[in-house]
Order: C-alpha cells, then structure tokens, then sequence
C-alpha cells in the first residue's frame, strides 16, 4: 500500500474520488431553483393566484403548470435513459479504487435526494398548509399545488429514481437483486403523487373546511413514513464501504 | 476485481475517505429524516402545532407527544442497535424544528403575513433528550420505551410551558374572557377558524383542580409507550437490508 512513484502519478492523473464541484453545483442547482420558485410564489401568489377564473390565473399559474409537466418529463426520459444507456456491463470487474469513487458519485445522488425531499416534504407541503388557511381554494391548481405536487414532488422522484438507478447499474453490492429499502425510500414517497389523486377527489367531493389532519390527508403520512428506507440504504453502504476500508482502517 | 487490491492509497486516505462519508451519509440522514418526519407530524398533528389557539392543555398535551415519538423510536432502533450512536431522538427533533421553523418564518410570516408569535412550533427537545439518555444509560428497549416514552408525554407539556404561558393568561374581550391565544386567533381569522373545527379544551371534568394538564400528559405518555413499541420494530424492518430478485415484482 506504500505510495511509488507509478502509484502518485496514477493519482494525478485519475479522477478524484469525490467530485466536490460536482457535489456543490448539484445543490447550488436546487437551492437557487426553489429560492427563484419561492420568490415567484410571493410575487404571483398574491397578484395572479387568488381567483382561478382570472385570466392572469391562466397566464402566471396554469402556464407554470403546463410548462414544468412537460420539463419534467423530458428530464426524466433523458435523465434516467442516460444512466440506463451507459450502465456498467461488467459491474463485478470493476477495481476496489473505482467502486470507492462509485460510491462517492452514489452519495453524490443521495445528497441531492435528500435535498429535494426536504423542499418537498416539508418545506412545500407545510407552506400549502398556511396558503390553504389564509386563502379559500377553488381549484385543484392552486398556486401551493401547481408548486408542491407538480413541481417538488415530480423533481424529488426524479432525483431518487435517478439514485437507484445509478447503484443497480454501477455497484457491485446492488447486483444481488433488489434492495426492498432502496425501492421503499423512492417508491413510497412517489405514491405521494398519485395520493394526489385522493386529496383532490375528497376536496371536490366534500365540502370541506381546512383542516391540516383531517383523515383525507392520511395517504400522505403513510407514505411519507417510506422515508425512513433510507435506514436501510445507509446500512446497505456501510457494509460496502466497511469491506472497502476494513483493511486500510485496521 | 482482486482481493489484495486497495482501494485506497494509504491509511491516512483511507481515515479522509472514512470521515467524509461520515459526513455525507448524516447530511442524507438528517434531511430525508427531516422530510418524512415533517410531513408526518403537519398531518397527524399539524393543526395544534401551527397556531397558539390551538396549543391548549388538553389535546395539543395529548396529541403532539403522540404522534411524535414515532420517526424517533424508529431511528434509534437503528442508530443505537447498528452503531450505537445514542442520539437518533435528537437528530429526528433537530431536523423537525428546523423544517418547522424555516417554514413558520419564510412562509407563514413572508407569504401569509402570521406573526411568528402566534405560529411557532412546538418544542420536543427535552423529550428527545431524555429518550436518548435513557437509551444510552439503560442500553434497553423495554426500559427505553416504558421510562422514556412516558417520560417524552410527561416532558412535553412542561418543556413548553415557559413559551406558551404568557400567552395563557386570561384578557376580557368585548365581554368574553378568553386566553390571549384565542385572542391572537380572534383576529388572525382563517380558514380552519369556527369553533367546531377548531379542536381545542372540551370537557368539564377537573380532577386536579382546575388543571387539566396533567391528565392529558399522564395520558400522552401511557399512548407514547406503545407508539414507541410499535415504532421501534418498523424501524428496525426499515433498517434491514433486504434485496429481492426482479421475478418476484
């Protein structure tokens, strides 16, 4: 394990193991992106988001609606079908050095996952909670929901679609099969989503007063409780890493 | 892949290597905790844990504990079981009052224009450290969930009296008596306003005088032992990890 000469020009050329700009441009991306949706929110919350018959509803809010389906579902295709298209083929040869710096681009995704679901989870759907007190709603598109559930819920499952994706197809401890946890993490809060299909029948259904834990809203807390896989990935990676490390730790 | 190769370059690579993931993997942690325990708890006890109105000592006492010993029981059973790191109740607690408090200020008050004083959230901290006290003194479930779950519904009422106390103090009001609370509420009118949604002190019986505090907390805590039972043993099935073969979807 001693540093040689070859061994230190191999480390200057090679990639290093963990790309921190990468990692840091990544949460950049989400943190200026939901400052710039919050600000739009404040601004054309108030103005254009009040009365869903209101042209100016149609030009700021339904527009928004319609532009962010549509980026959303180009950036999954192109984004999951690049992970899938230059997926590993030979995963189990690859050497311990590349399946470390692996790991680390792995976390790199978890990081961002974790990002996104905090602005979904709770920063989006608890800010829905004092729009719906302070404004009587009379859409399903209101403005909190055209930003919660078609904008942070859809960029969160991208993120953590795109974290599985990347350790079944990169990572040698994920070729065993599927790990229940890793598909619990991400599915579950993506059922979220289409639990928006119950939200919005009950409060078309009923007439209903705001009540922030009222049972219609228990689809959500079920599977927000699918977070805690997360437990499992942590573990799934801290035996990976352990096998990795053990001997150079000792 | 050969097994005498290294993955590292020396063993102070390998110590860097090491605490950086560390880092990373606690980052995740505490974020995708945040999350899923934030949405749980706006949803199971939102209501009373947003307005002051609704922080009464009846069923804010008896619902908050409830609802919340739940993604902490769950942590510590993998945090202290797989690592014996004692302090999964406090990660869970610091990430919710965070989420809660970054949104009471940024959206409450910058969006909605509630002043923080009327909704801000509520405090767990004690309860949380005395849960991961327990854990790591008694280094048992049973003890941790019987002692430390009562404990967490007795703490709650007390570790937020401090903060809600000023504002129970009563005030005449075009004739009423009210607590300074509804008060805030009378005129902070929303949605979730009329009497019979707003879920607060119902009932005449006063065993311990004219409190009916304690009540509600003794009770809170019988409910949070068994919510923390219940909760532990999901988060341990959380933590497994299981992989199962692609035929089986």
């Amino acid at each position: 394990m001693a540093a040689t000469t070859e061994s230190v020009k191999a480390d200057a050329a090679e990639a290093p193991l963990l790309n921190k700009k990468n990692m840091f441009a990544g949460a950049a991306l989400y943190i200026v992106f939901y400052g710039w949706v919050r600000w739009y929110e404040g601004v054309y919350g108030w103005s254009a988001g009040l009365d869903s018959f209101a042209p100016e509803f149609e030009t700021y809010w339904m527009n928004f609606l319609y532009i962010e389906m549509v980026a959303e579902i180009v950036t999954a295709s192109v984004l999951w079908g690049y992970i899938w298209k230059t997926r590993d083929r030979k995963v189990m040869s690859i050497t311990p050095r590349e399946e470390l710096r692996r790991h680390f681009t792995h976390w790199i995704w978890l990081v961002m996952y974790a990002i996104a679901v905090y602005y979904g989870a709770s920063y989006f759907t608890e800010q829905d909670g004092t729009w719906h007190q302070t404004i009587v709603r009379d859409t399903d598109f209101t403005p909190s929901h055209i930003i919660e559930f078609y904008l942070a819920y859809p960029i969160y499952i991208i993120t953590g679609v795109s974290a599985l994706l990347y350790a079944k197809t990169r990572l040698p401890a994920y070729q065993q099969g599927l790990p229940l946890q890793y598909l619990v993490a991400v599915i579950g809060p993506f059922m979220i989503l289409p639990n928006v299909g119950l939200n919005e029948w009950g409060h078309t259904f009923w007439f209903m007063e705001e009540l922030f834990v009222a049972p219609l809203h228990y689809g959500f807390v079920f599977f927000g409780w699918a977070t805690l896989g997360v437990l499992g990935i942590v573990n799934i990676e801290v035996a990976s890493l352990s096998k990795l490390l053990k001997k150079d730790l000792a | 892949m050969s097994a005498s190769q290294s993955a590292v370059r020396s063993r102070a690579e390998a110590v860097k290597v090491s605490r950086t993931f560390d880092w990373m993997i606690l980052f995740t942690l505490f974020f995708i905790v945040l999350g899923g325990y934030h949405i749980h708890y706006m949803l199971t006890g939102g209501d009373w844990d947003f307005w002051t109105d609704w922080k009464d000592r009846r069923l804010w006492v008896t619902v908050a504990p409830i609802v919340s010993i739940t993604f902490p029981a769950a942590v510590q059973a993998c945090l202290w079981y797989r690592y014996r790191l004692p302090f999964g109740a406090v990660v869970c607690v610091l990430g919710l009052l965070l989420g809660e408090w970054i949104n009471r200020y940024l959206n409450f008050w910058g969006w909605t224009y509630f002043p923080v004083n009327f909704c801000f959230p509520s405090n767990l901290i004690p309860g949380a450290i005395v849960l991961d006290g327990i854990m790591l003194l008694g280094g048992s479930m049973t003890l941790t969930a019987v002692v430390g779950g009562l404990a967490w519904g007795l703490l709650f009422y007390p570790g937020n009296w401090p903060i809600i106390a000023p504002l129970h103090v009563p005030v005449e009001y075009n004739g009423m008596m009210m607590t300074l609370a509804d008060l805030q509420g009378y005129n902070y009118v929303r949605t979730g306003t009329p009497e019979y949604i707003r879920m607060v002190e119902k009932g005449t019986l006063r065993t311990f005088g004219k409190d009916v505090a304690p009540v509600s907390a003794f009770f809170s805590g019988f409910v949070s032992i068994i919510i923390y039972f219940l909760w532990h043993f999901f988060g341990r099935w959380f933590a497994s990890t299981d992989f199962i073969s692609g035929e089986n979807l």
